[in-house]
């Protein structure tokens, strides 16, 4: 299992929950309060496979909020 | 960036104290101040390099940012990461610039597209035309720049009467 860790001052709730939303059909994904973070954790039969997906979901959130910003 | 020191780095040969290198995931975390960059400049800067990198933003602490930036070949060599810094390092402080630019000359943009709003709501109505102040003088014009050629030909008439033959 892999995790990322979203600051909220970072990336907004809106923009970490549509990202989760887009790749919830590629792994189970998990998410919780930490403190400042919104952690998602991402799991799937390979884990190589869950590193990436967490990687793109990343990215995905990151143009989630650059989107809601315009 | 933080508090830079000339300490030579591990394999990439950049300052720990900014740059910090995580062999295993083939990433470098970049650590970045705050008060230099906003967070603005931080989220244009990550979204030019989302397509070619992994990009994962952070704030360790107060005052701090962290990007970490992994790149999307899976090309982890020293020379590529130093340079997939180098280059996140120059694009952040174009957008830091960029966003100062943005914010001095707010007033100016405002202004002009309050001027452009307001022309494209129509003409003045008779009572607007009514109640504006006609009595405002005239700006200074000592060069005669805001005079009609006509103007400027009799002025210059009357100072230079032509010679009688």
């Amino acid at each position: 299992m892999t995790e990322r860790r979203f600051h909220k001052a970072i990336y907004p709730t809106s923009a970490v929950d549509g990202a989760v939303a887009a790749f919830a059909r590629f792994a189970a994904l998990t998410v919780r309060d930490e403190g400042e973070h919104r952690v998602v954790a991402v799991a799937t039969a390979k884990p190589e496979r869950a590193l990436r997906v967490a990687r793109e979901l990343a990215n995905y959130a990151l143009g989630l909020v650059r989107e809601a910003e315009k | 960036m933080t508090q830079p020191t000339n300490e030579p780095s591990d394999a990439l040969g950049l300052p720990p104290s900014i740059v910090s290198h995580d062999p295993a995931d083939g990433a470098v975390t970049v650590t970045v101040d705050a008060v230099l960059y906003p967070l603005e400049a931080l989220y244009g800067a990550a979204y030019i390099f989302i397509d070619r990198c992994f990009v994962l933003l952070d704030r360790p602490r107060d005052g701090v940012w962290s990007v970490s930036l992994s790149s999307k070949k899976g090309d982890a060599t020293p020379e590529a990461l130093r340079a997939m810094v180098g280059e996140f390092a120059n694009e952040l402080l174009a957008q830091a610039w960029r966003q100062k630019i943005i914010e001095e000359n707010r007033a100016v943009l405002e202004t002009v597209t309050t001027q452009a709003l307001a022309g494209a709501m129509g003409p003045p109505t008779l009572d607007d035309l009514a109640a504006f102040d006609f009595t405002e003088e005239g700006f200074d014009d000592p060069l005669g720049i805001a005079m009609s050629w006509e103007e400027k030909q009799q002025k210059k008439s009357a100072k230079d009467p032509e010679p009688k033959p």
